[in-house]
């Protein structure tokens, strides 16, 4: 490759992974609010709390864990993971792991978040806002890095 | 010469734009499979929306009011006696208190009092373990199915209804009175039973601090005069999403989470109302599940 050429992709890494990388620091946030809710017993979460949007009766039943672990903390976990992936270094790489890695992560992201909006409607009969823009985020993540992969040339 | 070089030249061109032309489709293939993956996720997200949208999916117990199935009934009172004793008191959050009060009678026999209402979640909850516990003392007949309020807490939590249903035994009697439906009329529920005077007195009188935690909670449940208690003795969020016919089913198993909460308070109630039976049915009331219970007695709802 030609010095021009790697200037120009030094300079031009086009606007998905900006996106990405903003789209994950949002997510961070609001995962790091749900986190703080979980070990804070909800007692601030700004959200409805009866009928069908309620927030706390999502982020207290018992699919509020896997495994032992907070769902909002995996979140986070996620989102951290994201954010340190997508920053512009790690898309300019040469190296194939980063991508394989968002990909990898994005991929158990949108598996786990059709899990929770499952037992949302289906078990907890009850939705959680906070968790919904997650798992749009999530969605979003997930179109971004799989259609970035796609556009990267195969290995030539 | 010249043209061998030009045959050359061309030939070079002919295969970079083939090779051009193959990248461009192996793009377009990656981009189309891309795309695809993401259609498909919208489109198992927005099917799951759009199955329960239409009702489909789990059924929860959301229509009116109505009679309990042979087989429900006698799933509820048909318990092993292994279920009883495996499951035991340890999931118990709560248990009646003791207290210094007249005897609570009815037609000669001592009375158990439920005083609750189908909109409550925490009534709905609470019925289980209650008939259950009743069930080992007689039959219950015209048991009802309903379901707790659609807006409010733990919305349509699956339970029985004790409206218009009939409790015979020869041990003792039950009265359960159901003040309101699960149905919204202005800013209540419509009102369905009333109490009769004297057991509007008991509630009145007992249903309060330091009785029990909270003055007018419901369900409130008075065992024969010598024990009271107020509101669930398990979270109403269990029954999520069941029937009325999985919950049943549930019990069967002692290690589902239903069973044990369920099974637990039905241990704690039986042993309250065989100390108003004189322990009898001795079967029922000698078990070690019974005896074990027992033993919780009068520590208060705190």
């Amino acid at each position: 490759m030609s010095d021009t050429a790697q200037r120009s992709s030094q300079t031009s890494l086009g606007w998905i992974p900006w996106a990405t990388l903003v789209v994950s620091i949002t997510g961070l946030a609001v995962a790091g609010y749900l986190t703080y809710e979980h070990f804070t017993a909800g007692t601030t979460l700004a959200c409805p709390d009866t009928g069908v949007v309620n927030c706390a009766k999502v982020t207290s039943s018992q699919y509020s864990k896997v495994f032992g672990i907070p769902v909002a903390l995996l979140g986070l976990g996620f989102f951290v993971g994201m954010t340190a992936l997508s920053v512009p270094p790690l898309w300019r790489t040469s190296s194939p792991w980063p991508g394989r890695l968002r990909l990898a992560a994005v991929l158990v992201g949108v598996v786990f978040i059709c899990y929770l909006i499952w037992a949302e409607l289906f078990q907890i009969n009850a939705i959680c806002l906070w968790c919904t823009v997650v798992h749009g985020l999530t969605l979003i993540l997930f179109a971004l890095v799989i259609i970035r992969q796609a556009l990267i040339p195969p290995a030539s | 010469m010249a043209r061998r070089v030009e045959q050359k030249a061309a030939a070079r061109e002919r295969i970079a734009a083939q090779l051009a032309a193959q990248q461009a489709a192996e793009r377009r293939r990656r981009l189309l499979l891309a795309v695809g993956a993401v259609v498909l996720v919208i489109v198992i997200v927005g099917g799951l929306v759009t199955i329960r949208l239409v009702g489909g999916g789990k059924k929860t117990a959301t229509g009116p009011s109505g009679a309990a199935d042979a087989a429900l009934i006698t799933a509820l009172s048909s318990i092993p006696e292994s279920t009883f004793s495996t499951v035991g008191t340890e999931g118990v959050k709560a248990v009646p208190s003791a207290i210094t009060a007249p005897a609570l009678t009815a037609n000669g026999k001592p009375k158990v009092l439920y005083i609750g209402a189908e909109f409550c979640p925490f009534c709905a909850a609470e019925r289980w373990p209650v008939t259950v516990a009743l069930s080992r003392f007689g039959t219950f007949s015209n048991l009802g199915t309903t379901h707790s309020a659609s807006a409010d807490e733990f919305p349509n939590t699956p339970t029985l209804s004790f409206h218009g249903a009939t409790f015979t035994s020869q041990y003792l009697a039950f009265t359960g009175v159901e003040t309101t439906t699960n149905e919204q009329a202005g800013n209540g529920y419509k009102p369905l039973d009333t109490p009769a005077p004297d057991d509007e007195k008991t509630f009145e009188t007992y249903n309060k601090p330091p009785y029990v935690s909270s003055e007018g909670s419901i369900p409130f449940i008075d065992i024969g005069g010598k024990f009271v208690s107020s509101g669930a003795t398990y979270s109403p969020q269990l029954l999520a999403g069941k029937t009325q016919a999985q919950v049943a089913d549930a019990l069967k198993d002692p290690n589902n989470d239903i069973a044990k909460a369920v099974i637990a308070s039905a241990n704690v109630y039986t042993a309250a109302i065989c100390k108003i039976t004189n322990n009898q049915p001795a079967n029922v009331c000698t078990s070690s599940a019974v005896t074990a219970a027992a033993s919780k007695l009068g520590s208060g709802n705190s």
